[in-house]
């Protein structure tokens, strides 16, 4: 199943200098805590002069699509999938 | 004219991106891997399938098939929608990718790309091993779930055709050595081209095979069969020639939109034909061009249609330019009846640096300035920032989406 939710969520994030690796290492919504295991694409949008930066992520159980908006630092979850089925 | 056989070195290189839409989505949602997945053009049951992952290939579910027809098929089947900005982005990196072997790469649609390696020096390495280079920079550069098919030929349509044999992860050359070989196995409408129509007509002149098509006479094909220069093509298409390395003009642009909800109700038209006259009107300001052509299609609720095209005497740039010749079209429909589809388009295109300023008409100058204007501020700022009063709470109808061909 797939829900697009377009929410405001708290990030970390993680840079290895050494492998040039950027990644979410941890986000927290709806109170709960979802450890990032995997990157599975990253791409960038621009919407007029803003840049995005979209992250395809998943926990191992879910898959999130996180947005980064690089003119005020602000990071919104924009869908979850399990991949079953809606 | 006598032909024979190509035998020169292969130089064409075919790279199609398997089930593009839907590897694309699989490769950006990990849980969506191994599974029957579908892209429709819409979620709901008489949505149309653009994209079958190769999951739901194996199960008979195709390109073309209602959201229900597959679920009939799979009850199981994932729906979803497509997401141009991630396919955009995947082919950027593709083209990317293929343009570090040859500077004469050219995309044929969002899937799919040929590489000219003549006179290039990446052809000393071999176009086998740069086909299984440019698979693994794919998956290693794109995503690991990316697959494609290659082929590589002496010619595009050979090329395409060997790209198309072993699907999906294929690698595949057709050269004089195997293509009598690769014919033999084929039918008529497996070449590109060949679509059920051609089979008939060439079945009617007694060729029911691709081998039986490439040892039919030049002068039968051109005179009997194709009645034309076209079969002219075909007999050097066939025999590995190049016939196709031509780059095609822009003769026009469109934009449609099937209505969710159906209506007569002029407002609710005139808001949809605005925004639709807004799309094109940016594309075509893009291309600096303007045009002097316009077209309308209406598909009704009881799937009757109704278009009409007019070319006008002055050029049509600016948005409001474009919707009022749009408007006039709409008005001289026969019967008034609750449309289902709306298509507009513009064709006749010429630079808009060549169009004389008009001696009487002296506001059209400022106005056309003020649409590019407008259009820079929506570049810079994001789109639809700044819109036609007309186009008030139309931000999310009409989508976009990659038509078919197109990137």
């Amino acid at each position: 199943m797939q829900e697009k939710l377009f929410e405001k969520i708290s990030v970390i994030f993680s840079y290895n200098s050494e492998k040039n690796i950027a990644i979410p290492y941890k986000i927290r919504w709806q109170l709960r805590d979802y450890f990032i295991k995997k990157l599975a694409y990253h791409h960038k949008v621009r919407e007029g002069r803003e840049l995005f930066h979209i992250f395809h992520v998943t926990d191992g159980n879910l898959d999130f699509k996180l947005r980064f908006n690089t003119e005020d630092l602000s990071w919104i979850l924009e869908e979850i999938s399990d991949g079953l089925p809606d | 004219m006598d032909y024979p056989i190509n035998k020169d070195t292969p130089t064409i290189m075919h790279i199609d991106l398997n089930s593009c839409f839907a590897t694309i989505e699989q490769q950006a949602h990990p849980h969506l891997r191994g599974k029957p997945l579908v892209i429709a053009a819409y979620s709901t049951p008489g949505g149309c399938i653009l994209a079958s992952s190769i999951e739901a290939k194996k199960m008979g579910i195709k390109t073309g098939m209602r959201v229900r027809e597959a679920r009939i098929i799979c009850p199981n089947v994932i729906v979803r929608d497509p997401d141009p900005i991630l396919v955009r982005d995947v082919h950027k990196k593709f083209m990317q990718i293929c343009g570090n072997y040859s500077p004469d790469v050219v995309p044929k649609s969002i899937d799919e790309v040929v590489i000219n390696f003549s006179q290039t020096p990446s052809l000393q390495k071999g176009l086998k091993n740069i086909g299984i280079e440019i698979k693994k920079r794919f998956r290693k550069e794109i995503g690991e779930w990316i697959s494609c098919n290659v082929g590589i030929s002496t010619n595009r349509f050979l090329a395409k055709l060997a790209a198309s044999l072993h699907k999906p992860d294929g690698l595949d050359i057709v050269d004089y050595q195997n293509l009598k070989d690769v014919y033999s196995t084929l039918k008529l409408t497996d070449l590109n081209g060949i679509n059920v129509r051609f089979e008939a007509r060439l079945n009617q002149a007694g060729i029911y095979n691709p081998l039986e098509f490439l040892n039919t006479d030049d002068v039968f094909l051109r005179k009997q069969v194709f009645k034309g220069i076209t079969g002219h093509y075909w007999f050097l298409r066939l025999r590995g020639w190049e016939v196709d390395d031509f780059k095609n003009k822009r003769k026009s642009y469109g934009q449609d939109y099937a209505l969710t909800k159906k209506t007569d109700n002029i407002d609710e038209l005139k808001k949809i034909i605005i925004k639709l006259c807004e799309k094109m009107g940016r594309r075509l300001r893009a291309s600096n061009s303007c045009a002097f052509g316009i077209h309308l299609g209406l598909v009704y609720h009881d799937w009757t249609f109704w278009h009409k095209g007019h070319k006008f005497k002055e050029p049509s740039y600016t948005t409001q330019e474009l919707f009022s010749k749009i408007m006039i079209l709409f008005f001289q429909q026969p019967n008034k009846m609750i449309v289902s589809k709306i298509a507009v388009s513009c064709f006749e295109l010429k630079p808009v640096f060549d169009i004389p300023p008009s001696l009487f008409e002296t506001g059209i100058e400022k106005k056309r300035k003020i649409s590019l204007a407008l259009d820079k501020v929506n570049d810079r700022y994001g789109e639809y920032v700044i819109f036609p009063a007309l186009m008030m709470d139309m931000k999310n109808t009409i989508l976009d989406r990659i038509a078919f061909g197109k990137i």
